[in-house]
């Protein structure tokens, strides 16, 4: 394929860091494709995975979810009705204020930048929204700042695995391109 | 309304922009707003009640829902692979006849309106060493059809259906110097010949044009699906080859095929009705 990154009949390359985002799931990727290395794979149809740090399903839709009922929480918290009610609304608010990076941020950024491809610049802005919540959220006493500190600490244990996967960043590409071959 | 440019230009600005982390939200927020659009809403459902006989409408609300997200997880999947080009990942069933189809001099690839079928010809022209005509109705909306052309189709050939007459002999000197015609054989659009069929049990039609094709080339019909598995994760279902073979009864032999592809396309609806993306009522008959 042109321009095309992919495993063709490699169903251990479902574990490739490379199709991990996150450095804490690249980390667990890397665990997880050591063992199916050395496990004898079944045999396979016809399979094409594509080598993409955005591939994997479990991480993108768990990181969804955890955004998403993190940022829940906080509007929750925030609202002065019962808890199920502002846990409702908390949902709402969340849904509609995590389009605003996107649609605010892309629209200032492409007028500035022009037309193109924002992913990594606006993922950083709203990571940087979340985690600058999460600081303010984590100092209050609303039962919230639980929501906060599990965010913050699991921001510090992916911080860890960064600095682990560089470490390994050799080891790593050679168990990749072992398994790739 | 919903045919309308803007939705094309937010979905490409949303793939160029949203972060993949939040895209799960997106696509759920956008397919409960999209349940709003009634006629597409209805349309889903008249078409569940006949797939799924005796299902509660309160149920099909939900069934609904999976269908839009499924279509809108395919139309960014689609848009991604255009402007990041950014492929899913990929199974196939049936591979040995894709790779026949790819093998023969000329083959007529019959599909539907089901999972990523306009992603699975894009990819398909970047890896077939033979040309490929995709043969679909063309866009209601002036301003949309501008857009889709300014935006890319790779190296795929796209011809609309609305010239009937010329694009047939075109269709056949392509069948004939070993080109493949990918055409979506589930929907009538237009006034375009048709054949009668049945799907489900009940009457319906479907576009003439393959079958002639297929009889007037000597060239076999491969019916081919591409449905959603999961998150930018496909499954490639490719299908025995429907032979038309000419006899005396130019009807009976198109009956024989229609009959064939019928059956083949309800085994994958039945399957993958959340992926079967026809948003107006099927079986007009079928209404309440």
């Amino acid at each position: 394929m042109t321009n095309i990154n992919a495993a063709v009949d490699r169903p251990r390359a479902r574990w490739l860091p490379s199709r991990h985002h996150f450095a804490l799931a690249r980390l667990i990727a890397c665990a997880r494709l050591r063992s199916a290395m050395r496990a004898s794979g079944p045999a396979t149809d016809h399979i094409v995975l594509a080598i993409d740090p955005d591939q994997t399903a479990a991480e993108m839709n768990g990181v969804a979810l955890w955004v998403f009922l993190t940022a829940a929480c906080y509007f929750a918290a925030l609202l002065p009705w019962t808890l199920p009610l502002s846990l409702v609304g908390g949902m709402l608010l969340a849904a509609i204020a995590l389009h605003l990076p996107f649609l605010i941020g892309g629209a200032l950024i492409r007028a500035l930048t022009g037309d193109g491809d924002h992913i990594r610049i606006i993922s950083l802005l709203t990571m940087s929204l979340m985690t600058i919540a999460s600081s303010w959220i984590a100092t209050t006493t609303t039962w919230a700042r639980f929501a906060a500190w599990l965010f913050l600490a699991v921001l510090f244990v992916n911080g860890l695995a960064a600095i682990i996967t560089w470490v390994l960043r050799r080891w790593i590409a050679a168990l990749e391109e072992q398994c790739v071959r | 309304m919903v045919r309308g440019v803007v939705w094309r230009q937010l979905l490409r600005f949303g793939v160029l922009n949203v972060p993949p982390w939040t895209e799960p939200l997106m696509i759920a927020f956008w397919s409960a707003l999209f349940l709003l659009w009634g006629p597409g809403r209805r349309g889903v459902m008249r078409n569940l009640a006949v797939i799924k006989p005796g299902s509660y409408p309160i149920v099909n609300i939900f069934r609904c829902y999976r269908v839009f997200w499924n279509y809108a997880w395919t139309i960014a999947d689609n848009v991604r692979f255009k402007e990041l080009r950014t492929i899913p990942d990929w199974e196939f069933t049936g591979w040995d006849h894709f790779q026949n189809m790819q093998a023969r001099e000329g083959a007529i690839l019959l599909t539907a309106h089901m999972g990523s079928y306009d992603l699975g010809a894009h990819l398909f022209s970047e890896t077939s060493s033979r040309p490929i005509v995709m043969v679909r109705a063309p866009e209601e909306d002036p301003q949309t059809r501008t857009f889709e052309e300014r935006h890319g189709t790779g190296k795929i050939r796209i011809e609309f259906n609305t010239r009937a007459s010329e694009l047939a002999l075109d269709l056949l000197e392509t069948v004939r110097s070993g080109g493949i015609i990918a055409i979506q054989g589930d929907r009538v659009t237009g006034t375009i010949g048709s054949l009668p069929g049945t799907l489900f049990g009940k009457p319906v039609t479907v576009p003439a044009g393959p079958f002639a094709l297929a009889l007037a080339a000597r060239v076999p019909i491969y019916p081919v699906f591409v449905v959603r598995l999961g998150r930018r994760r496909y499954r490639l279902i490719a299908a025995k080859p429907i032979e038309i073979t000419r006899t005396r009864n130019r009807d009976d032999d198109f009956a024989l095929g229609v009959a064939q592809w019928m059956a083949e396309l309800e085994i994958v609806v039945r399957d993958f009705w959340d992926q079967w993306f026809t948003f107006e009522p099927y079986w007009t008959e079928s209404a309440p």
